[in-house]
């Protein structure tokens, strides 16, 4: 499951009115729940979200889940506030894709702030499984960015 | 009007500028330090950015994070509220570049009022006493000893740079004053980079009385009544109250119409406060001048009916001031209380740690601006400010009583706070009768006075 499909989720509990929504699939929970704001006519508080990988002894009732669940992962989170780009340009192409792997110093992404584009560079040798954050979505300081397979 | 607008603060005046922005329907962003992720401002706001690392240069003294998570979240203004960069010109200028509006004065304003040596010069020729001193910086003992004989001791070495009680020292004579000169120097050098040193006439055991003024756009400015900041220690403020014990009408009008001409005279915007030192003999001298919201600001508040937040929001807007000088009364009388997570008894050490008992006073004329909460963790990374405690009654003796029970109520467990220290002080006979100076505080817990010689 990934923040794209999350991002689907919070949309669709908003516009249903849900206040929690817990959703199993492929080996992983996710809890999703809605801490009331102050003013009734807000409908878009804080939503909290909880991840949570099914532990070794839950997966091995569901064997295809184990694949899954045994990888270690590390998370290269954003080291300032900005606009997270993928490309040097919008008609380059983007400096990784999925299941690329990337060397220490190897620039990764572009988060730009105050019209200074600064690029980001990995400080791990890995494999790029996810990509969390879409091209041109703002980020927050230490916010996950990519999801990397350390080799 | 604004649609949304981002704090760059944290605390209790940030979520006091997050409610001003939900009652003028505002939308509000937050930002915040990984160490801040718990805290209520970042609950109430309806966005919340993270932007640095716990220290405050990393986070709410970072100008680039604080105007790339405004660029990110569509802002249209920013409201830095006291202290971080509230008083920094070059963020001032940066937010009008960026044409985002800092809710406050203009640059110009907070670099002239910055330097207290140009300050004082303005106020003198707007016509505002000031305190008899050297003209320029003070090079060497000849140069201080002919200043001090000139106005007359005790005098006081201060540093031109400086702030926070630090590169100060206070002389009798001609003996200490040398000694002290070099020493003043030295700590100047050490706290701001900075040896140059200028002396003014001590004023002994002086009152601390403060105007709040408020200017729009268009030229209008009022005064909205006197603070009286006595109750300090170690240059630090403890209890405020409005209006001051020892000022008349007379002398509130004066004092008003100073501190409105001298704002006149620099164009002023948006809140502001001008300090003046007031001695035994209600002699009064103008100080400095704060240009931004203070702490105390709720006691004005209250005595006036008049939110000084939304004022400030509005001004920053382009509204006209919608009341004249006459409109404003100063009804009842109010009291704060700054409360610190400090342990008073063991010299005020600070004490953050996790609130574990909270109990939150109530009641008629009452009012609490806090951000802590049941199972709020203290950090140790900021100031040690956790609640502003105001009472307001009908006179200072209600407004006193209305305190002394808040107090009572007011129950935080287990790190230590200045709730203790607040009750021994409202029963002290001095601060009822209102006859104190600066020196009370120090002399009530009889500790060593800092800086003299």
């Amino acid at each position: 499951m990934n923040l794209k499909e999350i991002k689907e989720m919070i949309n669709l509990m908003n516009d249903n009115g849900l206040v929690e929504l817990e959703i199993e699939k492929d080996g992983t929970r996710i809890r999703l729940k809605k801490i009331s704001s102050a003013s009734e006519a807000s409908s878009s508080g804080p939503v909290v979200i909880e991840r949570e990988k099914i532990t070794q002894a839950a997966a091995k009732e569901s064997k295809e889940a184990m694949d899954k669940t045994t990888v270690k992962t590390v998370e290269i989170k954003a080291p300032m506030v900005g606009t997270f780009y993928r490309a040097p340009t919008p008609e380059a192409p983007p400096y990784v894709e999925v299941d690329q792997v990337i060397e220490p110093g190897q620039v990764i992404c572009i988060i730009e702030a105050m019209k200074l584009m600064n690029e980001i560079k990995s400080e791990i040798k890995g494999k790029i499984l996810e990509i969390l954050v879409d091209n041109s979505e703002p980020v927050e300081f230490g916010q996950p960015m990519f999801l990397i397979e350390p080799l | 009007m604004f649609s949304k607008i981002l704090i760059a603060n944290r605390g209790e005046i940030a979520l006091r500028i997050i409610r001003a922005c939900r009652e003028l329907g505002i939308r509000t962003v937050a930002v915040y330090s990984q160490a801040d992720r718990d805290s209520l401002h970042v609950r109430f706001a309806d966005e919340a950015i993270c932007i640095g690392q716990a220290p405050s240069s990393n986070s709410y003294l970072n100008i680039p994070a604080i105007i790339s998570a405004a660029e990110i979240t569509d802002v249209e203004a920013i409201h830095p509220g006291y202290g971080f960069l509230s008083e920094n010109s070059h963020f001032a200028e940066i937010c009008d570049s960026c044409k985002i509006t800092f809710i406050g004065p203009t640059p110009e304003n907070i670099k002239l009022m910055g330097d207290k040596m140009i300050a004082r010069a303005t106020m003198q020729k707007a016509g505002l006493p000031i305190v008899p001193g050297s003209t320029a910086i003070v090079k060497n003992k000849e140069e201080a000893i002919k200043t001090a004989r000139r106005i007359g001791y005790p005098v006081i070495i201060k540093a031109a740079a400086g702030g926070g009680g630090k590169g100060i020292r206070i002389c009798h004579n001609d003996l200490t004053l040398i000694s002290s000169l070099m020493t003043a120097q030295a700590e100047a050098e050490a706290s701001f980079g900075n040896p140059n040193v200028y002396i003014e006439k001590y004023v002994e055991k002086p009152r601390h009385i403060e105007i709040q003024i408020l200017a729009d756009k268009y030229g209008h400015i009022v005064h909205l009544g006197e603070r009286d900041c006595t109750i300090q220690r170690r240059h630090q403020k403890l209890l405020e109250e409005s209006p001051s014990p020892v000022v008349d009408n007379k002398l509130r009008k004066r004092l008003g119409e100073l501190a409105v001409r001298g704002a006149k005279q620099v164009n002023y915007i948006s809140a502001g406060t001008i300090e003046f030192l007031l001695d035994q003999r209600n002699n009064f001298y103008f100080m400095e001048m704060n240009t931004r919201i203070q702490v105390e600001h709720p006691v004005t508040e209250l005595v006036t009916g008049i939110d000084l937040i939304k004022q400030q929001i509005r001004v920053a807007a382009g509204e006209k001031l919608y009341f004249q000088q006459d409109d404003i009364q100063i009804k009842g009388a109010a009291i704060e209380c700054r409360i610190n997570a400090e342990d008073f008894e063991n010299n005020f050490m600070p004490c953050p740690g996790k609130i574990e008992t909270l109990n939150l006073p109530g009641g008629p004329g009452v009012r609490l601006d806090t951000h802590i909460y049941q199972g709020y963790e203290i950090v140790p990374y900021y100031d040690s400010l956790i609640a502003k405690l105001i009472t307001y009654g009908r006179n200072r003796q209600e407004a006193i009583r209305i305190m002394q029970r808040a107090l009572n109520e007011f129950n935080i467990a287990p790190i230590k706070t200045t709730i203790p220290f607040h009750l021994k002080l409202l029963e002290n006979p001095l601060f009822l009768k209102g006859e104190i100076s600066t020196h009370f505080v120090q002399e009530m817990l009889k500790e060593e006075p800092k800086g003299e010689e």
